[in-house]
């Protein structure tokens, strides 16, 4: 650990995590445009960097983005990102009655305690956790990364048929390509182009990218009178009074975090909501009160920290922007999983130190410069979009120096667009394409070392227990709901007798 | 067309969409060899997602047309958007792409000429916007041009 600090700290990896930071910060305080945008975007660009530079960057870009949608949501009742939904609740009461200062200053302590903690958890329990992991053979990661899609799939918004046909049809289009086992092209259709299949970083930012700025340039830009911060941002020892909400809203969303497809914005949700039980004024929160803030930045921030863990322990991705993650290491031929840390433990390290620092980072960025980066989200949105989309091609093209790549980004902005208006979630979908070939490989092994019995899982405690967490998180929303029926039948019943 | 109907067929699309695809699939799936060194060989994850594909596509009609009977609207959030602008967004787009690689159009002057367009689609239309995004685009495209060709040895356009 000690190696990946002082790895971290020679400049260029220490300039590209500030770099990583700022840049996050800024897009997450932007309205509708997301860490994951970012990241999809940046990826081409660490193509030719050295991997621990291009994942210091992409760790600082998650942290940021998911930190800088504090600010509008205090000064603007508009979440930056979706993490900062449950923010503008008591944030933007409080910057109504005059108190935007305060409310920008706890938001930015609670978030960086947050990170700290969830820091702790992440360097704690990873490579403890990669050592059990070891033991998995093909079996229980097929069953893993099943139970995680349909843990996705399941939780995601909406409806859970199309959460898993967006997993589903993740997967399919996940195809098309040389099936490596056998070395022949499959659902290539005669197609030359498709033999290298579909490429991660069109997909990602053809779904994420494209399909967002087409959405957007439809909507009227919202409008909103920015009450600017005007002076510095105070902070009282009382503060420490703060210290078991902190560490509560922490621990709540380094839990979720684990938990894949949940998110930071549900990690916020329930920290929130457990602290309005708790409090001994509930009628408070929702007015401007300061713990609504304090549970919220502090367990939308560490959830990152959370979903950090299956990520580099198994290369299970919780999210979207894990997913991303994922891609990149890809990329640098780094498979994420429990053999990052002895293949590559720079890097598995270098993610643990990157997030502390950029931690940090984000701090002092957001505590120097919190009113610059409030106007520079004032800036007119049409030029933005027209220069993202730039990016976008730019970046396709120059995975491979191919149109087609470019192509392929533009029909999966048209698919990503047409899910969303028929409110199929596009985080199954994305992690569904990631996910599909280890999923595949995974089960042929099993099924070639079992000689095609696939009863063998019985065989194996691990799995069976992914396989039937799998099943439970399927099964479990209607079994709920005919158990509520039958108690509000029966209490109907009690109260008709009665 | 009633307001249940209008909302409830986007599902229904979608559906024949899935349905159609999963087609594909085992289309494709058909054209594999059986498995000779592998019990589970090439085409079975095709047509195991083939398969699920109809069943949610078969499961989504049922539902949509079920909610069209009761009249049942979907929760839909009001929307104020002008489809009219993302769809010109996306032409301009198609257009710049297809001017790069079919038109063979060099990347700064095609990049400029997207950028304001774009620009000028998505913000107000005025002189002073016409000349900033043309700037804008001049200059964004020279600096991408630039580290493309420069440091990454791309060529572009």
């Amino acid at each position: 650990m000690l190696d990946a600090f002082l790895l971290l700290f020679e400049w260029q990896n220490l300039l590209f995590l500030f770099v990583g930071t700022a840049l996050g910060i800024v897009v997450g305080a932007i309205p509708g445009l997301t860490a994951s945008m970012l990241i999809a975007l940046t990826l081409p660009l660490t193509f030719h960097m050295d991997p621990v530079s291009a994942v210091t960057l992409l760790i600082g870009e998650y942290v940021g983005g998911i930190s800088g949608g504090l600010i509008t949501a205090i000064l603007l009742r508009m979440p930056g990102t979706p993490a900062s939904i449950v923010t503008t609740f008591d944030g933007y009461p409080m910057a109504q009655n005059g108190f935007a200062e305060r409310a920008l200053a706890l938001g930015i302590m609670a978030s960086v305690v947050g990170g700290i903690i969830s820091w702790g958890f992440l360097a704690g329990m990873s490579p403890a956790l990669a050592r059990f992991a070891l033991q998995f053979g093909p079996w229980e990661y097929f069953t893993l990364v099943l139970m995680a899609l349909v843990m996705l799939a399941v939780l995601s918004q909406g409806s859970m048929i199309k959460g898993l046909m967006a997993a589903a049809l993740g997967m399919a289009f996940a195809l098309p390509g040389i099936d490596s086992s056998i070395g022949q092209a499959r659902l290539t259709f005669g197609s030359s182009s498709l033999l290298a299949g579909f490429g991660l970083l069109p997909v990602l930012i053809g779904a994420f990218a494209i399909s967002q700025i087409l959405r957007d340039a439809a909507t009227p830009q919202q409008s909103g009178q920015l009450d600017m911060p005007k002076r510095t941002l105070p902070i009282y020892r009382r503060d420490f009074g703060y210290a078991l909400k902190l560490v509560r809203g922490s621990v709540i969303g380094t839990w979720i975090g684990l938990l894949p497809g949940i998110g930071a914005n549900i990690a916020a949700l329930v920290s929130y909501s457990t602290e309005k039980q708790l409090s001994k004024e509930p009628e408070k929160f929702g007015t401007g009160h300061e713990p609504g803030v304090v549970a919220a930045e502090s367990a939308n921030n560490a959830s990152i920290g959370g979903a950090l863990i299956p990520l580099i322990t198994m290369g299970i991705p919780g999210s979207v922007t894990e997913a991303i993650l994922i891609g990149a290491l890809t990329i640098h031929n780094l498979q994420p999983g429990p053999l990052l840390f002895q293949n590559a433990p720079e890097i598995a390290y270098g993610i643990i130190a990157a997030y502390l620092v950029a931690n940090v980072l984000m701090l002092m960025l957001m505590w120097g410069a919190v009113r610059h980066i409030a106007r520079i989200v004032q800036l007119p949105r049409s030029g933005l979009m027209a220069v993202i989309l730039v990016f976008c091609v730019t970046g396709s093209y120059a995975v491979n120096s191919s149109f087609v790549d470019v192509w392929v980004m533009i029909g999966f902005g048209v698919i990503g667009l047409g899910l969303e208006y028929c409110r199929v979630p596009l985080g199954p979908f994305v992690i569904g394409f990631v996910l599909s070939p280890i999923a595949e490989e995974q089960l042929r092994a099993s099924l070639m070392m079992s000689d095609g019995n696939l009863l063998e899982i019985f065989a194996r405690p691990y799995a069976l227990l992914f396989l039937a967490l799998a099943v439970v998180t399927v099964v479990w929303p209607y079994v709920a709901a005919r158990l509520g029926a039958r108690a509000r039948a029966r209490a109907e019943q009690a109260e008709d007798a009665s | 067309m009633r307001e249940a109907t209008r909302q409830n067929i986007a599902d229904i699309i979608l559906a024949a969409f899935v349905a159609a695809g999963s087609v594909m699939l085992f289309i494709g799936a058909a054209e594999l060899p059986p498995p000779r060194f592998e019990p589970l060989g090439s085409a079975a994850l095709p047509r195991i997602l083939g398969a699920l594909l109809i069943c949610f596509a078969v499961v989504l009609s049922l539902r949509a047309v079920l909610r069209i009977r009761a009249g049942t609207l979907r929760d839909e959030v009001t929307s104020h958007a002008d489809p009219r602008r993302g769809a010109l967004v996306f032409a301009a787009l198609v257009v710049y792409v297809a001017a790069l690689d079919i038109g063979h159009v060099p990347f700064v002057p095609a990049t400029m000429v997207f950028v304001t367009t774009t620009g000028l689609v998505i913000g107000a239309r005025s002189w002073v916007n016409l000349f900033v995004f043309a700037a804008l685009g001049l200059v964004l495209s020279l600096a991408i041009s630039t580290v493309l060709e420069r440091f990454l040895y791309i060529s572009i356009g």
